[in-house]
């Protein structure tokens, strides 16, 4: 009896602690919450983590950030917030591409708010009902190996690469997931279901291979595995700072236009902390946040006017941007998903 | 009215748990599409497309699970059976590969075997790029990351068998026939309960096939997830998976049916040892070793190098780090704390109840983490007491419960199957209640399979991923969360660091602890007496 009743003061005072750990913790949770904002992030945290530490550092406020991994790696954030909907966590939804955030529109998560950070914005990357404003673009890009592939021999336009001379030669990622999910059902939008349904079937003739995400895309071009690849500005940067055989093509800037890829920030409904939210996306829509995207590895394409672009990108008033209307191009996902399923075989 | 017994009380407390944090979750996001009455039936009837993917995925859990068995289970043998000299290390390294997390080491593959891989550098052409990436890839690097939990699961098993059995089996033929008639037989309920582990987790892979450019259905549940943002659909998908793994779990137990595994004589009594098989069997375990930890970790290390800094990349990692030690240990006893009393349910019950008890704890592992996930936001994310709980770090162990509870509990019920039930019979007679007869018969004589539960729910649950992204109060992290938060364009050199950071960070409690363990010593050497007479050592 004694022996048991040893054990079981044990027990208790280890459960004890246990309990006390987690609650201390609990504790400071709530503690924090009084002057704080929480943002969910799907932009890439090696990039928007400095710029929500410098958030931090100027206002004193604390940012309860949730970030996001690669889309194929989980089922990433706009699902939670579609699944929180009824009781939102977060305050502010910071995303790099527009799909999720439309769809987030279409399933009423967000609120509308007009920042006085977005005036400079064009009039095209701000929502007209004001649920997101777009800054800080990314570009889709043809990268290509530069030991394997002269400047000027590599493709120029996204339509090229179902050339011959590319046979098995060519990468891209699942299209049915992140950016190139945006980028498929923005030029089924723009240049019509026959030509592009053609478009990939000759894709796929020719060997293309589809991996799991864009950066796998610029490791096999660097690697020099394949010799070409479709995928993100920032992407082929991280590699060309790093010393990698890799460069980029800005695509059909004679034809459809360049596919430009805004950051979007939108205002949570019903969130904990909507003033903090508010002030957050003001800071995150201002010149000096633009400037610090554009100088990083992201080398984002600032959208206010007079706020120095990055190195290696050009500058967007240099080339014409693809005319797209962002709503129609989201709205077309999840029927090209089907289509590209059965015509790729994915 | 008579009172409920203890053991009918603790085993309903265990049920009631396991209900309420196994199986509402996933009920509950059933009920959304049955409530809305969206659910198009249609999409439960797979096309050609869909059906060749599960074929895929069939193809890819049943040939990791026979392999990694084929792998593991001869080492579980060895571990338990060959005199090995530091054989605490030796089963630390060789269980050390299924801390890696599967999707680096199918990366660290890509970097050997890819067309400018280690390989093809040190050839000078690409001869192995084609199998590189390929089902049989996939097949060969799940089973090299899985091996170590069938290899656990049949070394608690065998060390349960009477020795005495082999010894007398030795006396009339080979030893070789010993071993297939009398060894393997009585292990297989604990050898086969490791192999449903790794069908399951197998064919819950997609990050894995996807960069191995497998094609398997498990995407088809992700992508209506993470492209179509349709719960209701991902769930109907969801159930052709589910259904395959019940067939699996059904067809296996009704093959291993209710063997009679245990003797009247007690644990540990001497095991027939094969001094015979040491350089044989060390052999496959360097061979194993090298091939499952030492390739990979070069692999990484030699990309780590690439690295300008170290600093940069770990700075920053302490809490996430803390965040998963503690919450993996804790969330791990609390697992075990319940599957233990399930276990022992299961293993206590009628053939028929078992087996569907079995197949039950399958079907509540298989179901994809993230609809385990979106469940738990639903249940807990209410106003009052339940939200003060999901704004909070418990959400985590609930997650590890959510996830892991039926695999512990599978586990156990299979070490506990080797207790006679003449025991407790004899403690009851003696006056014993329920409670003590559990805590100074029984559990004694299955703490190593508690003690490997553990471990195995501690690994899973240190680099769970699906549940937790999606559960982790704002602003906290595991350590697998920064990582895969990290990895988005990181260069390969940074994702090799964190990997290899993660590796060093659970291998080091689990090295100490096994340290801890060894360094006992076993009461034959203390001079008490042994358990062979079915007395419990003091």
């Amino acid at each position: 009896m004694r022996r048991f009743t040893q054990r079981l003061l044990f027990v208790a005072s280890v459960l004890l602690g246990v309990a006390g750990v987690v609650g201390c913790r609990s504790s400071e949770q709530s503690q924090r919450s009084e002057h704080s904002v929480t943002i969910y992030v799907s932009t890439d945290r090696v990039f928007s983590e400095p710029v929500l530490r410098e958030y931090e550092t100027q206002t004193g406020v604390r940012v309860n950030a949730v970030y996001d991994t690669e889309e194929t790696k989980s089922t990433g954030l706009a699902n939670r917030l579609i699944a929180e909907k009824a009781r939102p966590q977060a305050d502010v939804f910071w995303s790099n591409e527009p799909v999720r955030t439309l769809v987030l529109k279409s399933r009423q998560v967000l609120a509308p708010y007009r920042s006085p950070s977005a005036e400079g914005i064009p009039a095209a990357l701000v929502d007209p009902e004001g649920y997101w404003t777009g800054f800080s673009a990314r570009i889709r890009v043809i990268a290509y190996n530069t030991k394997l592939v002269k400047g000027d021999d590599a493709p120029r336009s996204v339509f090229d690469l179902a050339d011959s001379t590319w046979r098995g030669q060519v990468a891209i990622a699942d299209p049915r997931f992140g950016s190139t999910s945006f980028h498929v059902a923005a030029l089924y939008a723009t240049a019509g279901d026959v030509k592009m349904d053609d478009f990939f079937r000759r894709l796929k003739a020719n060997g293309v291979r589809i991996v799991d995400g864009n950066s796998v895309v610029r490791d096999l071009v660097a690697r020099g595995e394949v010799k070409v690849g479709l995928t993100d500005t920032d992407d082929v940067n991280v590699a060309i700072e790093d010393g990698q055989s890799i460069a980029m093509v800005l695509p059909d800037r004679e034809g459809l236009g360049v596919p430009v890829m805004p950051n979007m920030v939108s205002l949570i409904a019903n969130g904990p902390h909507p003033e903090e939210g508010r002030r957050l996306i003001d800071y995150l829509l201002s010149s000096n946040v633009e400037r610090q995207l554009a100088q990083s590895e992201a080398v984002q394409i600032p959208l206010h006017a007079g706020v120095q672009g990055p190195k290696n990108i050009p500058a967007i008033e240099t080339f014409r941007p693809m005319t797209l209307d962002y709503t129609k191009a989201a709205s077309r996902v999840e029927d090209v998903t089907g289509r590209l399923a059965a015509i790729l075989g994915l | 009215m008579q009172r409920p017994s203890s053991r009918t009380v603790v085993i309903s407390i265990a049920l009631v748990l396991f209900v309420a944090c196994c199986l509402l979750p996933i009920a509950y996001l059933l009920i959304i599409p049955l409530g809305s009455g969206t659910i198009a039936y249609g999409d439960l009837r797979l096309d050609a497309r869909q059906q060749g993917l599960l074929r895929n995925t069939t193809l890819l859990g049943a040939g990791t699970a026979l392999l990694a068995t084929g792998i593991g289970a001869p080492l579980g043998l060895a571990l338990a059976r060959v005199p090995f000299t530091r054989k605490t290390l030796l089963r630390v390294a060789l269980a050390a590969p299924v801390l890696l997390p599967p999707y680096i080491m199918a990366l660290s593959w890509t970097y050997l075997g890819g067309t400018r891989g280690f390989v093809a550098t040190l050839v000078g052409s690409d001869v192995i790029a084609e199998w590189t990436y390929s089902l049989p890839a996939a097949i060969a690097v799940l089973s090299l990351v899985f091996y170590p939990l069938s290899m656990l699961a049949a070394e608690v098993a065998i060390r349960r068998i009477d020795g005495r059995l082999e010894e007398a089996a030795s006396l009339v033929a080979p030893p070789h026939l010993a071993l297939r008639r009398i060894t393997l037989p009585l292990a297989a309920p604990g050898v086969l309960a490791g192999a449903l582990v790794i069908f399951v987790l197998a064919v819950s892979e997609f990050s894995v096939p996807g960069l191995l450019r497998v094609r398997v259905y498990t995407t088809e549940v992700f992508t209506a997830f993470a492209a179509l943002y349709d719960f209701g659909r991902a769930v109907l998908l969801a159930i052709p998976l589910l259904v395959l793994c019940l067939v699996i779990a059904t067809i296996a137990v009704t093959i291993v049916g209710e063997r009679h595994v245990s003797t009247n004589r007690g644990l540990d009594t001497g095991a027939a040892v094969l001094a015979d098989w040491r350089r044989p069997a060390g052999a496959a375990a360097l061979a194993t070793l090298a091939l499952a930890l030492a390739l990979p970790l070069l692999v990484l290390v030699r990309e780590a190098l690439g690295a300008e800094s170290l600093r940069g990349i770990v700075e920053g990692s302490g809490r996430a780090i803390a965040n998963s030690l503690l919450f993996a240990c804790i969330g791990a006893t609390a697992v075990v704390g319940v599957a233990v009393w399930l276990g022992y349910a299961r293993a206590r019950a009628r053939a028929r109840v078992g087996q569907l008890a079995d197949v039950l704890f399958v079907f509540a592992f298989a179901v994809p983490s993230t609809i385990v996930g979106v469940g738990l936001i639903g249940l807990w994310n209410r106003p009052g007491l339940l939200g003060a709980v999901y704004g909070s770090d418990a959400m985590f162990v609930l997650a590890y419960l959510a996830r892991f509870v039926p695999v512990a509990a599978l586990a156990i019920a299979a070490v506990t199957r080797y207790v006679p039930v003449s025991h407790e019979e004899a403690a009851a007679v003696s006056g014993a209640g329920w409670l003590r007869t559990m805590t100074h018969i029984v559990l004694p004589q299955v703490r190593l399979g508690i003690l490997i539960a553990w471990v195995i729910a501690f690994v899973l649950a240190f680099g769970e991923l699906g549940v937790s992204i999606l559960v982790a109060p704002p602003g906290e992290a595991t350590l697998p969360i920064r990582i895969y938060t990290l990895i988005a364009n990181a260069p390969p050199s940074h994702v090799a660091i964190l990997a290899l950071l993660q590796t060093a960070v659970v291998l080091t409690p689990l090295g100490i602890l096994a340290s801890l363990i060894s360094r006992r010593p076993s009461p034959r050497a203390q001079g008490l007496p042994n358990e062979a007479d079915g007395r419990v050592a003091r």
